[in-house]
């Protein structure tokens, strides 16, 4: 494995909550340097040559969607940052904010200058209260070195950063959802468009963004935009925060170039699969479809390869699987996740996602009956394209891909139903949120 | 409609539903929440005074004043005023909801939409000790199922129950963001893989295992009465400029004087020669009401009419007399209900012979 950049992990390990120890290792020096010297407009363009996606999932260009935010409407900019980390694997953000939070303060600066706010708001998830507490002291911090507030550095311009605490709830890693739960309301998702560059928080414009897309931005600012494009593949510039998780020697977050081999990531950096042979690879998180073993062996970390093989890229959280699980077993904790965690707004994914969660839950407590996967796929087949946000296809996709991929694994919990081919009859069905 | 709503569905293998089982009450079900450590049924309230006199302290009205002054409106600071609500109690009662709509001037149902839209905000009382299992994909891969049968077993509760000397509550939560180091759990705010000496910790490449989980028990009965606290919000900053507008940089806000709004509405009064008598409309959850009269500048008590009377006689009321209403549900007293001035009272029509 050749050595990395390091953009945004270098300095973990290395006590950067401190302001001091963060200016030593070079922090700061953008905004007392260079940042002011260049025009909103020079920046933007620095950001869409770096060819930085959003590391948030989606994967949309970063510059291009600064670039949809209007200027000159009258009404303030916002940016808020996703730190609303929620889907199962993941878990870059909560170390990132934890080891290095000046670097996400110094990034929101340069974000805040190319989109001219005046007010940028980081929405942390409830859970992550050490991560609000490191935040908070470096917020301080810069605070009282003069990087935040009134007159940064001597320039007319002026800038506050606040933490919102969320309070537990998945959805509100959809921005719109975000956006809602920001404004104090419940958080459920809005109709697209009008898109938030637009009409975001309080009816404003609003750019949000992923914790790493933020803390990518420093490094790029004092380096060429060239040399970070350079890192990754041909449309999507840099490195990525992997964070892998599930049946490796050395579980972790990673950075590693955009583009690596998936074996590499999992034999070099993780330290290969324990407890059995590899099964399956959850490549971008929870919600998307996973590579069986072979398709692993020949799959590489980004964006395009894995659209080419039916799954995602997302947010670069790989899932290990041995073969000593059974896909069902996994396919249950994910209807589990996704029936709590929906909202509640559509009813194609309310109801939706409560029957497969219950099917399974049946099927894997040893209720399975024949026509249980056919009457999976047909419910999942319906989610595409009839909800306002995408949390039913992040169940429903698994339920596809599971079961046409590892078909045995469902078969075999259904045979154990001695009365297996009978028709299923299902007591106490009880509508409502609580399934 | 009803039946359809609690029917029992039936799954036929080719894929139609059928709604064919007769209808049963609600009540007899199970309750489905208990799992996820929601409570369904009503949850015993503290008295209002004792939730009021807690959560008008001259700090906790800082704390709002700086909250409201990050955000355009005051409805933004919603879900901050609620975590402050319940780092005071443990828990968010009903009256403090209330409370926090009055502050952020929102609906009090609104209010009470976004505490139960959100799972964190506890609307019953917990364990000293809140522990949350991750029981996502990542920590299932890694054993989490059998380790919360571990702790169930050796804590003899189930998910969602509380030990009965009020130590120790189970939850079992969706994902943590702490996969690398699954299985992993919550003790209160603390991420936690194992117990080192007096602290918590959550190294690199540790996970829980049956082992570290009783060493971690082990520090929760060493640290019962004292208890690493948290600020429920991390902290304060100081420095920031506020948001331009904001609710809370211009006006300080109505933390000072609450009282839920008065249930009694449309007080008419209407005197003859018998007296006057008061007519009143209400919301049917009071329990007690005082009617009041205006004696130059101060308001007298003079009478408590039953809460299902129609009407209410004051045999020394004339034309001109002012009254009010006051009422009382439970422990909570109502605002006064608007004034009423006395007006003649309309001769009876005579019938055409």
């Amino acid at each position: 494995m050749a050595e990395c950049v390091k953009v945004c992990t270098q300095n973990f390990g290395k006590g950067a909550q401190d302001i001091e120890v963060y200016k030593k290792l070079g922090g700061y020096s953008n905004i007392s340097e260079r940042l002011f010297n260049m025009s909103q407009f020079e920046l933007i363009d620095y950001v869409q040559r770096s060819n930085l996606r959003g590391r948030g999932g989606a994967g949309f260009p970063t510059g291009m969607k600064w670039s949809f935010v209007p200027r000159g409407t009258g009404k303030p900019v916002y940016i808020v940052v996703n730190a609303d980390e929620g889907e199962g694997g993941t878990f870059k953000d909560h170390f990132l904010m934890l080891e290095d939070p000046h670097r996400l303060i110094e990034g929101l600066i340069i974000a805040a200058w190319a989109l001219g706010s005046r007010a940028a708001y980081i929405y942390c998830r409830g859970e992550f209260l050490p991560c609000i507490e490191a935040l908070n002291k470096a917020l301080n911090q810069a605070y009282a070195a003069g990087y935040l507030g009134e007159n940064i550095c001597g320039t007319k311009f002026s800038f506050d950063i606040f933490v919102h605490r969320g309070a537990g709830a998945y959805i509100c890693g959809e921005e719109t959802a975000l956006i809602n739960s920001l404004e104090g309301q419940k958080g459920q998702p809005r109709l697209k468009p009008p898109f938030p560059a637009v009409c975001g928080a309080w009816k404003s414009p609003t750019c949000v963004n992923n914790v790493e897309t933020i803390m990518s931005l420093p490094w790029i600012l004092s380096h060429d935009p060239s040399e970070y494009a350079k890192m990754g593949t041909p449309r999507a510039g840099g490195t990525k925060v992997f964070c892998i998780s599930g049946d490796v020697k050395n579980p972790g977050v990673y950075e590693a170039p955009l583009g690596t081999p998936m074996m590499t990531m999992i034999n070099d950096y993780a330290g290969g699969v324990v407890g059995g042979k590899l099964k399956a690879v959850l490549p971008g998180g929870s919600s998307c479809a996973p590579l069986t073993a072979e398709e692993a062996a020949v799959a590489t970390m980004d964006y395009e390869c894995l659209a080419s093989m039916k799954t995602m890229f997302g947010s670069g959280a790989m899932i290990i699987i041995n073969d000593t699980h059974n896909m069902a077993d996994l396919l249950n904790c994910l209807g589990n996740f996704y029936s709590h965690e929906s909202c509640g707004q559509c009813t194609p994914c309310r109801e939706g996602t409560g029957l497969l969660h219950r099917i399974l839950n049946q099927m894997v407590a040893g209720n399975g009956h024949d026509g249980d996967v056919e009457l999976m796929q047909s419910l999942s087949s319906g989610f595409g394209g009839v909800t306002i946000c995408p949390l039913s296809i992040s169940l429903g996709g698994p339920v596809s891909s599971y079961t046409a991929k590892f078909r045995a694994d469902f078969d075999e919990y259904i045979a154990k139903n001695p009365e297996h081919a009978k028709p299923r009859i299902q007591e106490n069905y009880r509508p409502g949120i609580f399934w | 409609m009803r039946e359809h709503i609690t029917g029992a569905v039936q799954f036929v293998s080719n894929n139609h539903l059928k709604f064919d089982r007769p209808a049963q009450p609600i009540d007899a079900l199970p309750d489905p929440g208990q799992k996820f450590g929601y409570v369904n049924k009503p949850v015993p309230q503290p008295p209002t005074a004792e939730v009021l006199a807690k959560l008008n302290t001259p700090e906790i009205k800082e704390r709002c004043a700086d909250l409201l002054s990050r955000y355009p409106v005051g409805q933004a600071a919603l879900l901050e005023v609620l975590w402050l609500v319940q780092g005071v109690f443990g828990w968010v009662p009903r009256e403090g909801i209330r409370w926090a709509a009055n502050v952020c001037g929102c609906a009090p149902a609104h209010a009470l939409g976004v505490a139960t839209f959100y799972t964190m905000y506890n609307h019953a009382p917990k364990g000293k000790f809140l522990l949350q299992f991750c029981r996502n994909i990542s920590c299932t891969i890694k054993g989490a199922p059998s380790l919360i049968a571990y702790v169930e077993h050796a804590l003899n509760i189930k998910t969602g129950e509380t030990t009965p000397d009020g130590l120790f509550t189970i939850l079992q939560v969706e994902c943590l963001g702490s996969c690398g180091n699954g299985p992993m759990m919550l003790v209160n705010d603390d991420f936690a893989t194992d117990a080192d000496g007096d602290v918590l910790t959550m190294k690199p490449g540790t996970k829980l295992t049956t082992d570290s989980i009783d060493r971690i028990l082990k520090w929760c009965y060493a640290h019962e009465n004292n208890i690493p606290k948290h600020d429920v919000l991390g902290g304060t900053v100081k420095g920031h400029c506020g948001h331009p507008g904001a609710p809370g940089a211009i006006a300080k806000p109505q933390v000072a004087d609450y009282a839920p709004p008065s249930p009694v509405l449309n007080v008419k009064s209407e005197a003859d020669e018998t007296g006057a008598t008061l007519t009143w409309k209400g919301a049917p959850e009071f329990t007690k009401i005082v009617v009041e009269k205006k004696n130059g500048d101060d308001w007298v008590a003079v009478g408590e009419p039953g809460v299902k009377d129609k009407a209410f006689v004051d045999p020394n009321g004339k034309v001109g007399d002012e009254y009010r209403m006051i009422a009382t549900s439970g422990e909570r007293v109502a605002k006064p209900s608007a004034v009423a001035v006395t007006k003649q009272k309309p001769a009876p029509e005579q019938k055409a012979v």
